[in-house]
Protein backbone atom coordinates (compact mmCIF):
# COMPACT_ATOMS: atom_id res chain seq x y z
CA UNK A 1 0.00 0.00 0.00
CA UNK A 2 2.83 2.43 0.92
CA UNK A 3 4.17 1.82 -2.64
CA UNK A 4 1.14 3.04 -4.05
CA UNK A 5 0.44 6.09 -1.84
CA UNK A 6 3.98 6.97 -3.45
CA UNK A 7 3.20 6.35 -7.20
CA UNK A 8 -0.15 8.61 -6.38
CA UNK A 9 1.82 11.35 -4.58
CA UNK A 10 4.72 11.61 -7.17
CA UNK A 11 1.84 11.63 -9.74
CA UNK A 12 0.51 14.75 -8.31
CA UNK A 13 3.98 16.28 -8.37
CA UNK A 14 4.79 15.21 -11.71
CA UNK A 15 1.54 17.15 -13.28
CA UNK A 16 1.82 20.25 -10.60
CA UNK A 17 5.69 20.39 -11.98
CA UNK A 18 4.55 20.59 -16.04
CA UNK A 19 1.47 23.10 -14.90
CA UNK A 20 -1.35 21.07 -16.45
CA UNK A 21 -4.65 22.91 -16.53
CA UNK A 22 -6.34 20.79 -13.72
CA UNK A 23 -6.02 18.17 -11.34
CA UNK A 24 -8.50 15.50 -10.85
CA UNK A 25 -8.76 13.61 -7.41
CA UNK A 26 -11.42 11.07 -6.71
CA UNK A 27 -13.42 8.02 -5.35
CA UNK A 28 -12.96 5.37 -7.90
CA UNK A 29 -14.48 2.05 -7.62
CA UNK A 30 -16.89 -0.76 -8.47
CA UNK A 31 -18.94 -0.31 -5.36
CA UNK A 32 -18.73 1.52 -1.92
CA UNK A 33 -17.39 -2.28 -0.60
CA UNK A 34 -14.82 -2.40 -3.97
CA UNK A 35 -12.78 0.63 -3.38
CA UNK A 36 -10.23 3.01 -4.74
CA UNK A 37 -8.69 6.56 -5.65
CA UNK A 38 -7.87 8.01 -8.74
CA UNK A 39 -5.86 11.13 -9.53
CA UNK A 40 -5.73 12.46 -13.21
CA UNK A 41 -3.98 15.87 -15.05
CA UNK A 42 -5.99 17.31 -17.49
CA UNK A 43 -4.62 19.91 -20.83
CA UNK A 44 -6.74 21.32 -23.20
CA UNK A 45 -6.02 20.36 -26.72
CA UNK A 46 -8.88 22.48 -27.96
CA UNK A 47 -11.22 25.28 -26.47
CA UNK A 48 -14.25 27.47 -27.39
CA UNK A 49 -16.80 28.92 -26.93
CA UNK A 50 -20.38 28.67 -28.43
CA UNK A 51 -21.61 32.17 -29.50
CA UNK A 52 -25.15 31.15 -29.19
CA UNK A 53 -24.89 29.99 -25.63
CA UNK A 54 -22.05 30.48 -24.30
CA UNK A 55 -21.08 26.79 -23.31
CA UNK A 56 -17.50 26.50 -23.49
CA UNK A 57 -16.37 23.31 -25.52
CA UNK A 58 -12.94 21.39 -24.72
CA UNK A 59 -10.83 18.42 -26.19
CA UNK A 60 -8.66 17.40 -23.23
CA UNK A 61 -6.23 15.12 -22.61
CA UNK A 62 -4.22 13.57 -19.61
CA UNK A 63 -2.85 10.59 -17.64
CA UNK A 64 -4.47 9.28 -15.01
CA UNK A 65 -4.10 6.69 -12.29
CA UNK A 66 -6.33 5.02 -9.99
CA UNK A 67 -5.79 2.35 -7.39
CA UNK A 68 -8.73 -0.04 -6.13
CA UNK A 69 -9.29 -3.09 -3.89
CA UNK A 70 -11.82 -5.95 -4.16
CA UNK A 71 -11.15 -7.44 -0.84
CA UNK A 72 -10.20 -10.64 -0.29
CA UNK A 73 -9.02 -11.01 -4.39
CA UNK A 74 -7.14 -8.42 -5.67
CA UNK A 75 -5.26 -4.95 -5.23
CA UNK A 76 -5.39 -3.13 -8.73
CA UNK A 77 -3.36 -0.18 -10.37
CA UNK A 78 -4.62 1.73 -13.68
CA UNK A 79 -2.90 3.91 -15.89
CA UNK A 80 -5.39 6.07 -18.04
CA UNK A 81 -3.95 8.30 -21.09
CA UNK A 82 -7.57 9.61 -21.25
CA UNK A 83 -8.71 12.27 -24.01
CA UNK A 84 -12.14 14.09 -23.21
CA UNK A 85 -14.57 16.16 -24.33
CA UNK A 86 -16.09 18.01 -22.14
CA UNK A 87 -18.76 20.86 -22.25
CA UNK A 88 -19.99 23.51 -19.79
CA UNK A 89 -22.75 25.45 -19.84
CA UNK A 90 -22.90 29.32 -18.93
CA UNK A 91 -24.13 27.81 -15.70
CA UNK A 92 -21.23 25.39 -14.66
CA UNK A 93 -23.43 22.52 -15.83
CA UNK A 94 -20.47 20.19 -16.65
CA UNK A 95 -21.12 17.00 -19.44
CA UNK A 96 -18.27 15.16 -20.54
CA UNK A 97 -17.67 11.78 -22.60
CA UNK A 98 -14.37 10.33 -23.65
CA UNK A 99 -12.28 7.27 -24.03
CA UNK A 100 -8.97 5.54 -22.61
CA UNK A 101 -6.45 2.79 -23.98
CA UNK A 102 -5.82 1.76 -20.38
CA UNK A 103 -3.12 -0.91 -19.06
CA UNK A 104 -4.15 -2.35 -15.52
CA UNK A 105 -1.97 -4.53 -13.11
CA UNK A 106 -3.49 -6.07 -10.26
CA UNK A 107 -1.83 -8.27 -7.31
CA UNK A 108 -3.10 -10.84 -5.79
CA UNK A 109 -4.90 -10.45 -2.14
CA UNK A 110 -3.24 -13.46 -0.76
CA UNK A 111 -0.44 -16.20 0.10
CA UNK A 112 -0.19 -17.28 -3.69
CA UNK A 113 1.37 -20.98 -4.23
CA UNK A 114 2.32 -22.62 -7.27
CA UNK A 115 3.59 -26.39 -7.96
CA UNK A 116 7.40 -26.66 -8.29
CA UNK A 117 9.08 -29.22 -10.49
CA UNK A 118 9.09 -31.40 -7.30
CA UNK A 119 6.17 -31.97 -7.36
CA UNK A 120 5.58 -29.41 -3.99
CA UNK A 121 4.38 -25.77 -3.90
CA UNK A 122 6.47 -22.70 -3.67
CA UNK A 123 5.16 -19.35 -2.74
CA UNK A 124 5.31 -17.00 -5.09
CA UNK A 125 5.86 -13.39 -4.09
CA UNK A 126 4.03 -10.33 -5.47
CA UNK A 127 1.91 -12.32 -7.44
CA UNK A 128 -0.68 -10.91 -10.51
CA UNK A 129 -1.71 -10.63 -13.68
CA UNK A 130 -1.47 -7.41 -15.97
CA UNK A 131 -3.99 -6.65 -18.49
CA UNK A 132 -5.27 -4.13 -21.45
CA UNK A 133 -8.56 -2.30 -20.47
CA UNK A 134 -10.00 -0.09 -23.19
CA UNK A 135 -12.15 2.49 -21.45
CA UNK A 136 -15.14 4.76 -21.98
CA UNK A 137 -16.45 6.94 -19.68
CA UNK A 138 -19.94 9.55 -19.48
CA UNK A 139 -19.68 11.92 -16.45
CA UNK A 140 -22.11 15.29 -15.33
CA UNK A 141 -20.88 17.62 -12.94
CA UNK A 142 -20.63 21.57 -11.67
CA UNK A 143 -18.21 24.20 -12.13
CA UNK A 144 -18.63 26.42 -9.35
CA UNK A 145 -15.67 28.84 -10.54
CA UNK A 146 -18.10 30.40 -12.84
CA UNK A 147 -20.97 31.39 -10.42
CA UNK A 148 -18.99 31.12 -7.45
CA UNK A 149 -15.77 32.27 -8.07
CA UNK A 150 -14.08 28.86 -6.61
CA UNK A 151 -11.33 27.54 -8.66
CA UNK A 152 -13.00 23.57 -8.44
CA UNK A 153 -15.40 21.68 -10.22
CA UNK A 154 -17.17 18.39 -8.56
CA UNK A 155 -18.09 15.78 -11.13
CA UNK A 156 -19.12 12.22 -10.83
CA UNK A 157 -18.35 9.59 -13.97
CA UNK A 158 -19.44 6.01 -15.12
CA UNK A 159 -16.46 3.87 -16.48
CA UNK A 160 -17.46 0.77 -18.60
CA UNK A 161 -13.89 -1.08 -18.89
CA UNK A 162 -13.24 -4.34 -20.98
CA UNK A 163 -10.36 -6.34 -19.09
CA UNK A 164 -8.61 -7.77 -21.81
CA UNK A 165 -7.91 -10.74 -21.60
CA UNK A 166 -9.80 -12.17 -18.38
CA UNK A 167 -9.50 -16.16 -18.03
CA UNK A 168 -10.61 -17.51 -21.58
CA UNK A 169 -11.65 -14.35 -23.36
CA UNK A 170 -12.66 -11.16 -21.71
CA UNK A 171 -14.30 -9.14 -19.07
CA UNK A 172 -16.95 -6.30 -19.05
CA UNK A 173 -16.18 -4.42 -15.34
CA UNK A 174 -17.81 -0.93 -14.44
CA UNK A 175 -16.76 1.79 -12.02
CA UNK A 176 -17.85 4.84 -10.93
CA UNK A 177 -15.69 7.88 -9.69
CA UNK A 178 -17.05 10.96 -7.50
CA UNK A 179 -14.57 14.06 -6.29
CA UNK A 180 -13.00 17.12 -7.01
CA UNK A 181 -11.41 18.73 -10.22
CA UNK A 182 -9.12 21.69 -9.08
CA UNK A 183 -8.22 24.23 -12.01
CA UNK A 184 -4.95 25.49 -11.59
CA UNK A 185 -4.76 27.80 -14.39
CA UNK A 186 -6.72 30.95 -14.91
CA UNK A 187 -8.96 29.96 -18.35
CA UNK B 1 -30.44 17.24 5.16
CA UNK B 2 -29.86 15.95 1.90
CA UNK B 3 -25.90 14.99 2.58
CA UNK B 4 -27.20 13.63 5.98
CA UNK B 5 -30.22 11.28 4.10
CA UNK B 6 -27.17 10.31 1.60
CA UNK B 7 -24.99 9.67 4.38
CA UNK B 8 -27.66 7.57 6.28
CA UNK B 9 -28.72 5.46 3.03
CA UNK B 10 -24.81 4.80 2.75
CA UNK B 11 -24.66 3.17 5.63
CA UNK B 12 -27.50 1.14 5.72
CA UNK B 13 -26.20 -0.40 2.52
CA UNK B 14 -23.20 -1.13 4.11
CA UNK B 15 -25.41 -3.02 6.77
CA UNK B 16 -27.37 -4.89 4.65
CA UNK B 17 -24.20 -7.81 4.53
CA UNK B 18 -25.40 -10.49 6.62
CA UNK B 19 -22.89 -10.39 9.87
CA UNK B 20 -20.05 -13.19 10.08
CA UNK B 21 -20.29 -16.04 12.57
CA UNK B 22 -16.74 -14.34 14.29
CA UNK B 23 -14.85 -16.97 11.97
CA UNK B 24 -11.45 -17.92 13.48
CA UNK B 25 -9.41 -18.53 11.08
CA UNK B 26 -10.12 -16.08 7.51
CA UNK B 27 -7.04 -16.79 5.08
CA UNK B 28 -7.20 -16.12 1.50
CA UNK B 29 -4.97 -18.40 -0.34
CA UNK B 30 -4.47 -18.50 -4.09
CA UNK B 31 -3.37 -21.54 -6.17
CA UNK B 32 -1.74 -20.34 -9.13
CA UNK B 33 -1.38 -23.50 -11.88
CA UNK B 34 -1.83 -23.45 -15.73
CA UNK B 35 -2.56 -20.21 -16.07
CA UNK B 36 -5.27 -19.61 -13.56
CA UNK B 37 -4.97 -17.86 -10.39
CA UNK B 38 -7.66 -19.72 -8.29
CA UNK B 39 -8.77 -18.47 -4.57
CA UNK B 40 -9.27 -20.44 -1.68
CA UNK B 41 -10.74 -18.52 1.00
CA UNK B 42 -10.31 -20.38 4.14
CA UNK B 43 -12.95 -19.44 6.98
CA UNK B 44 -14.21 -21.16 10.14
CA UNK B 45 -13.38 -22.52 13.68
CA UNK B 46 -9.77 -24.14 13.38
CA UNK B 47 -9.61 -25.77 16.30
CA UNK B 48 -11.59 -27.99 14.99
CA UNK B 49 -8.87 -29.57 13.18
CA UNK B 50 -11.51 -30.38 10.10
CA UNK B 51 -11.71 -28.27 6.80
CA UNK B 52 -15.01 -28.88 4.52
CA UNK B 53 -13.60 -28.60 0.84
CA UNK B 54 -16.61 -26.53 -0.86
CA UNK B 55 -16.05 -28.19 -4.66
CA UNK B 56 -18.84 -25.77 -6.38
CA UNK B 57 -20.96 -26.64 -9.28
CA UNK B 58 -21.19 -25.36 -13.02
CA UNK B 59 -19.22 -25.93 -14.22
CA UNK B 60 -18.57 -22.67 -13.93
CA UNK B 61 -20.20 -21.36 -10.94
CA UNK B 62 -18.97 -19.89 -7.57
CA UNK B 63 -17.80 -21.11 -4.34
CA UNK B 64 -17.72 -17.43 -2.00
CA UNK B 65 -21.73 -16.96 -3.85
CA UNK B 66 -22.52 -19.90 -1.77
CA UNK B 67 -21.05 -18.78 1.80
CA UNK B 68 -24.32 -17.05 2.63
CA UNK B 69 -25.81 -20.09 3.14
CA UNK B 70 -23.27 -22.54 3.92
CA UNK B 71 -21.50 -20.02 6.76
CA UNK B 72 -23.27 -21.81 9.23
CA UNK B 73 -20.78 -24.46 9.06
CA UNK B 74 -18.27 -21.99 10.40
CA UNK B 75 -18.86 -21.74 13.39
CA UNK B 76 -17.60 -25.68 14.55
CA UNK B 77 -15.60 -26.19 11.47
CA UNK B 78 -13.34 -24.46 8.92
CA UNK B 79 -14.69 -24.55 5.42
CA UNK B 80 -12.84 -23.82 2.44
CA UNK B 81 -14.34 -21.88 -0.27
CA UNK B 82 -12.48 -22.36 -4.00
CA UNK B 83 -13.38 -20.91 -7.10
CA UNK B 84 -12.07 -23.51 -9.64
CA UNK B 85 -10.42 -22.07 -12.86
CA UNK B 86 -12.38 -19.99 -14.91
CA UNK B 87 -15.43 -19.87 -12.16
CA UNK B 88 -16.43 -17.39 -9.39
CA UNK B 89 -13.16 -15.15 -8.73
CA UNK B 90 -10.76 -16.88 -10.41
CA UNK B 91 -8.52 -15.04 -12.62
CA UNK B 92 -5.51 -15.17 -15.25
CA UNK B 93 -4.87 -16.30 -18.53
CA UNK B 94 -6.22 -19.65 -19.23
CA UNK B 95 -6.10 -21.72 -22.44
CA UNK B 96 -10.03 -23.21 -23.23
CA UNK B 97 -8.20 -26.67 -23.32
CA UNK B 98 -7.08 -27.03 -19.70
CA UNK B 99 -11.26 -27.38 -19.70
CA UNK B 100 -11.33 -30.60 -19.03
CA UNK B 101 -11.77 -33.25 -15.37
CA UNK B 102 -8.07 -34.55 -15.76
CA UNK B 103 -7.42 -30.70 -15.47
CA UNK B 104 -10.05 -30.14 -12.50
CA UNK B 105 -8.32 -33.06 -10.72
CA UNK B 106 -5.09 -32.32 -11.01
CA UNK B 107 -6.06 -28.78 -9.42
CA UNK B 108 -8.13 -30.05 -7.01
CA UNK B 109 -4.79 -31.98 -5.91
CA UNK B 110 -2.92 -28.83 -5.32
CA UNK B 111 -5.72 -27.57 -3.45
CA UNK B 112 -6.02 -30.72 -1.00
CA UNK B 113 -1.99 -30.17 -0.89
CA UNK B 114 -2.45 -26.43 -0.19
CA UNK B 115 -4.57 -26.95 2.74
CA UNK B 116 -2.96 -29.73 4.14
CA UNK B 117 0.31 -27.82 3.95
CA UNK B 118 -1.38 -24.49 5.80
CA UNK B 119 -3.04 -26.84 8.16
CA UNK B 120 -1.31 -29.86 8.63
CA UNK B 121 -2.85 -31.10 11.78
CA UNK B 122 -6.30 -30.67 10.16
CA UNK B 123 -8.63 -33.75 7.66
CA UNK B 124 -10.06 -32.83 4.37
CA UNK B 125 -13.50 -33.15 3.66
CA UNK B 126 -15.17 -33.06 0.21
CA UNK B 127 -18.39 -30.46 0.25
CA UNK B 128 -19.18 -30.98 -3.98
CA UNK B 129 -22.54 -30.06 -5.30
CA UNK B 130 -23.68 -30.99 -8.97
CA UNK B 131 -20.54 -30.42 -11.24
CA UNK B 132 -17.96 -30.80 -8.02
CA UNK B 133 -19.28 -33.95 -7.70
CA UNK B 134 -18.12 -34.90 -11.24
CA UNK B 135 -14.93 -33.56 -9.61
CA UNK B 136 -14.60 -35.27 -7.19
CA UNK B 137 -15.30 -39.15 -8.62
CA UNK B 138 -12.50 -37.93 -11.23
CA UNK B 139 -9.73 -37.15 -8.54
CA UNK B 140 -11.03 -39.89 -6.10
CA UNK B 141 -10.82 -42.66 -8.69
CA UNK B 142 -7.60 -41.41 -9.89
CA UNK B 143 -4.15 -43.51 -8.25
CA UNK B 144 -4.09 -43.10 -4.11
CA UNK B 145 -6.06 -39.27 -3.78
CA UNK B 146 -8.60 -40.85 -1.74
CA UNK B 147 -6.64 -41.57 1.14
CA UNK B 148 -5.82 -38.12 1.54
CA UNK B 149 -9.32 -37.42 2.04
CA UNK B 150 -11.56 -37.97 5.21
CA UNK B 151 -14.78 -38.12 3.35
CA UNK B 152 -17.02 -37.26 1.07
CA UNK B 153 -20.36 -35.54 0.73
CA UNK B 154 -22.45 -35.73 -3.13
CA UNK B 155 -24.88 -33.28 -3.22
CA UNK B 156 -27.46 -33.92 -6.37
CA UNK B 157 -24.22 -35.41 -8.76
CA UNK B 158 -23.52 -37.81 -11.13
CA UNK B 159 -21.34 -40.21 -11.57
CA UNK B 160 -22.33 -41.49 -15.02
CA UNK B 161 -23.53 -39.16 -18.28
CA UNK B 162 -25.59 -41.89 -19.56
CA UNK B 163 -27.09 -42.86 -15.94
CA UNK B 164 -28.12 -39.35 -15.34
CA UNK B 165 -29.31 -38.85 -18.50
CA UNK B 166 -31.95 -41.32 -18.65
CA UNK B 167 -32.75 -40.33 -14.73
CA UNK B 168 -33.66 -36.61 -16.49
CA UNK B 169 -35.51 -37.96 -19.10
CA UNK B 170 -37.68 -40.20 -16.76
CA UNK B 171 -38.05 -37.59 -14.49
CA UNK B 172 -39.03 -35.16 -17.35
CA UNK B 173 -41.76 -38.06 -18.95
CA UNK B 174 -43.05 -38.56 -15.49
CA UNK B 175 -43.91 -34.85 -14.64
CA UNK B 176 -45.22 -34.71 -18.42
CA UNK B 177 -47.70 -37.47 -17.61
CA UNK B 178 -48.26 -36.30 -14.29
CA UNK B 179 -49.03 -32.57 -15.61
CA UNK B 180 -50.78 -33.71 -18.95
CA UNK B 181 -48.23 -31.82 -21.29
CA UNK B 182 -48.51 -33.62 -24.76
CA UNK B 183 -46.24 -32.46 -26.42
CA UNK B 184 -43.32 -32.76 -23.88
CA UNK B 185 -44.71 -36.73 -22.86
CA UNK B 186 -44.55 -36.89 -27.07
CA UNK B 187 -40.83 -35.73 -27.28
CA UNK B 188 -39.82 -37.75 -24.23
CA UNK B 189 -41.61 -40.87 -25.59
CA UNK B 190 -39.78 -40.50 -28.73
CA UNK B 191 -36.55 -40.37 -27.57
CA UNK B 192 -35.56 -42.98 -24.98
CA UNK B 193 -32.12 -42.73 -23.27
CA UNK B 194 -30.17 -45.77 -23.52
CA UNK B 195 -26.35 -46.84 -22.62
CA UNK B 196 -26.11 -47.09 -26.42
CA UNK B 197 -27.43 -44.18 -27.65
CA UNK B 198 -26.53 -41.74 -24.56
CA UNK B 199 -23.12 -40.49 -26.09
CA UNK B 200 -24.89 -39.30 -29.52
CA UNK B 201 -28.50 -38.47 -28.31
CA UNK B 202 -29.57 -34.48 -28.32
CA UNK B 203 -29.65 -34.28 -24.88
CA UNK B 204 -30.33 -30.35 -24.63
CA UNK B 205 -33.93 -30.63 -25.45
CA UNK B 206 -34.79 -33.09 -22.84
CA UNK B 207 -32.81 -30.98 -20.30
CA UNK B 208 -35.16 -28.47 -21.22
CA UNK B 209 -38.16 -30.01 -20.58
CA UNK B 210 -37.32 -30.60 -17.15
CA UNK B 211 -36.62 -27.42 -16.51
CA UNK B 212 -40.21 -26.41 -18.12
CA UNK B 213 -41.66 -29.32 -16.45
CA UNK B 214 -40.31 -27.30 -13.27
CA UNK B 215 -37.05 -29.35 -12.88
CA UNK B 216 -35.63 -26.69 -10.24
CA UNK B 217 -37.74 -23.39 -9.67
CA UNK B 218 -35.02 -21.89 -7.31
CA UNK B 219 -32.85 -19.07 -8.25
CA UNK B 220 -31.19 -17.20 -6.21
CA UNK B 221 -31.68 -13.47 -8.29
CA UNK B 222 -35.03 -13.70 -6.68
CA UNK B 223 -34.13 -13.31 -2.93
CA UNK B 224 -32.95 -9.23 -2.60
CA UNK B 225 -31.33 -9.98 0.65
CA UNK B 226 -28.90 -12.45 -1.42
CA UNK B 227 -28.08 -10.24 -4.24
CA UNK B 228 -27.36 -7.23 -1.74
CA UNK B 229 -25.27 -9.48 0.31
CA UNK B 230 -23.46 -10.77 -3.57
CA UNK B 231 -23.11 -7.20 -4.57
CA UNK B 232 -21.85 -5.76 -1.27
CA UNK B 233 -20.18 -8.47 1.13
CA UNK B 234 -18.70 -11.00 -2.30
CA UNK B 235 -15.17 -10.61 -3.53
CA UNK B 236 -16.29 -11.48 -6.50
CA UNK B 237 -15.65 -8.60 -9.54
CA UNK B 238 -19.62 -7.95 -10.46
CA UNK B 239 -20.03 -9.47 -13.60
CA UNK B 240 -16.96 -12.05 -13.11
CA UNK B 241 -19.57 -14.14 -12.72
CA UNK B 242 -21.49 -14.23 -16.01
CA UNK B 243 -18.33 -14.84 -18.43
CA UNK B 244 -17.74 -18.49 -17.83
CA UNK B 245 -20.31 -20.00 -19.52
CA UNK B 246 -19.49 -19.70 -23.08
CA UNK B 247 -16.12 -21.34 -22.07
CA UNK B 248 -17.74 -24.91 -21.34
CA UNK B 249 -18.79 -25.70 -24.57
CA UNK B 250 -16.78 -28.26 -25.16
CA UNK B 251 -17.45 -29.91 -21.86
CA UNK B 252 -21.32 -29.72 -22.68
CA UNK B 253 -20.90 -31.48 -26.09
CA UNK B 254 -17.73 -33.78 -25.64
CA UNK B 255 -16.30 -34.45 -22.38
CA UNK B 256 -18.98 -34.64 -20.07
CA UNK B 257 -20.69 -37.21 -22.17
CA UNK B 258 -17.85 -39.40 -21.81
CA UNK B 259 -18.25 -39.33 -18.23
CA UNK B 260 -18.30 -42.59 -16.61
CA UNK B 261 -17.04 -43.58 -13.27
CA UNK B 262 -19.79 -46.02 -12.06
CA UNK B 263 -17.31 -49.31 -12.48
CA UNK B 264 -14.61 -47.06 -10.67
CA UNK B 265 -16.13 -46.50 -7.21
CA UNK B 266 -16.46 -49.80 -5.74
CA UNK B 267 -12.93 -48.56 -5.20
CA UNK B 268 -14.12 -45.70 -2.61
CA UNK B 269 -13.41 -46.71 0.66
CA UNK B 270 -13.57 -43.25 2.54
CA UNK B 271 -17.15 -42.34 4.10
CA UNK B 272 -19.49 -41.33 1.38
CA UNK B 273 -22.92 -38.83 2.31
CA UNK B 274 -26.03 -38.64 -0.36
CA UNK B 275 -27.56 -35.92 0.18
CA UNK B 276 -30.30 -35.46 -2.22
CA UNK B 277 -33.12 -32.70 -2.97
CA UNK B 278 -35.71 -35.10 -3.41
CA UNK B 279 -37.66 -32.60 -5.86
CA UNK B 280 -34.83 -31.98 -8.57
CA UNK B 281 -34.82 -32.68 -12.00
CA UNK B 282 -31.78 -31.69 -12.55
CA UNK B 283 -29.86 -34.69 -11.08
CA UNK B 284 -32.97 -36.30 -9.50
CA UNK B 285 -33.10 -38.65 -6.72
CA UNK B 286 -32.65 -41.73 -8.78
CA UNK B 287 -28.82 -40.98 -9.67
CA UNK B 288 -28.28 -41.07 -5.76
CA UNK B 289 -29.91 -44.26 -5.65
CA UNK B 290 -27.74 -45.94 -8.17
CA UNK B 291 -24.74 -43.90 -6.32
CA UNK B 292 -25.83 -45.99 -3.61
CA UNK B 293 -25.55 -49.61 -5.56
CA UNK B 294 -22.03 -48.50 -7.36
CA UNK B 295 -20.57 -47.73 -3.85
CA UNK B 296 -20.22 -51.25 -2.71
CA UNK B 297 -17.05 -50.99 -0.29
CA UNK B 298 -17.93 -47.87 1.11
CA UNK B 299 -19.54 -46.45 4.51
CA UNK B 300 -22.81 -44.54 2.76
CA UNK B 301 -25.20 -42.35 4.95
CA UNK B 302 -27.96 -40.67 2.98
CA UNK B 303 -29.56 -37.39 3.96
CA UNK B 304 -33.18 -36.74 2.04
CA UNK B 305 -34.11 -32.93 1.61
CA UNK B 306 -37.99 -33.66 0.79
CA UNK B 307 -38.62 -29.38 0.17
CA UNK B 308 -35.63 -29.46 -1.92
CA UNK B 309 -34.43 -29.22 -5.57
CA UNK B 310 -31.28 -28.98 -6.92
CA UNK B 311 -29.78 -26.94 -4.16
CA UNK B 312 -30.49 -27.89 -0.60
CA UNK B 313 -28.50 -25.75 0.73
CA UNK B 314 -30.36 -22.54 -0.20
CA UNK B 315 -34.49 -24.05 0.05
CA UNK B 316 -33.26 -26.06 3.85
CA UNK B 317 -30.47 -24.59 4.96
CA UNK B 318 -30.42 -25.25 8.50
CA UNK B 319 -31.27 -28.54 7.87
CA UNK B 320 -28.40 -28.93 5.65
CA UNK B 321 -25.94 -27.54 7.58
CA UNK B 322 -26.51 -29.87 10.64
CA UNK B 323 -26.92 -33.03 8.05
CA UNK B 324 -23.31 -31.67 6.60
CA UNK B 325 -21.51 -31.34 10.69
CA UNK B 326 -23.22 -34.56 11.74
CA UNK B 327 -21.31 -35.86 8.63
CA UNK B 328 -18.08 -34.78 9.53
CA UNK B 329 -18.38 -35.32 13.19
Amino acid sequence: MKIIIILLGLFVLGVLSVQAQSLRVGYYGETVTHYGLKVAAEWSLKSYIKERNQARKEFLVGPALATYRHPQNHIGLVLFPELTYRRTSRRGGIFEVGLAPAYAYYFLEGATYTPDESGGLRRVRWAGQDAFLPTVFVGVGKDLSLRRQVPVAWFTRLNVMQQRPYNTSTLIRFSLEAGINFSLKKR
Amino acid sequence: MYSYLALASLLMLLACGDRDPQPIENNTLFLRNKGADMPIWVKGKRQSKKIILYVHGGPGDCAMCYRYYLKGLETETMVAYWDQRVAGASSGKVDESTLRYAQFSEDLGYVVQLLKTQYPDAEVYLLAHSFGVELSWQYLTTGTNQQKIAGLIVVNGMFSFANWLAAVRDWALREAKQQKKTEAETYLLANPVTPENAATIEWEPIYRWMYKLGGNPVSLYKDGKYLLNYSFNSPNTALAQFTHAKAYTYYGNVESRRFEKGPLLKDIRIPVGLFWGVKDGVVPVEVGDATKKVLTNASVTEARFSESWHEPFITETEKFNRAVLDFVQ
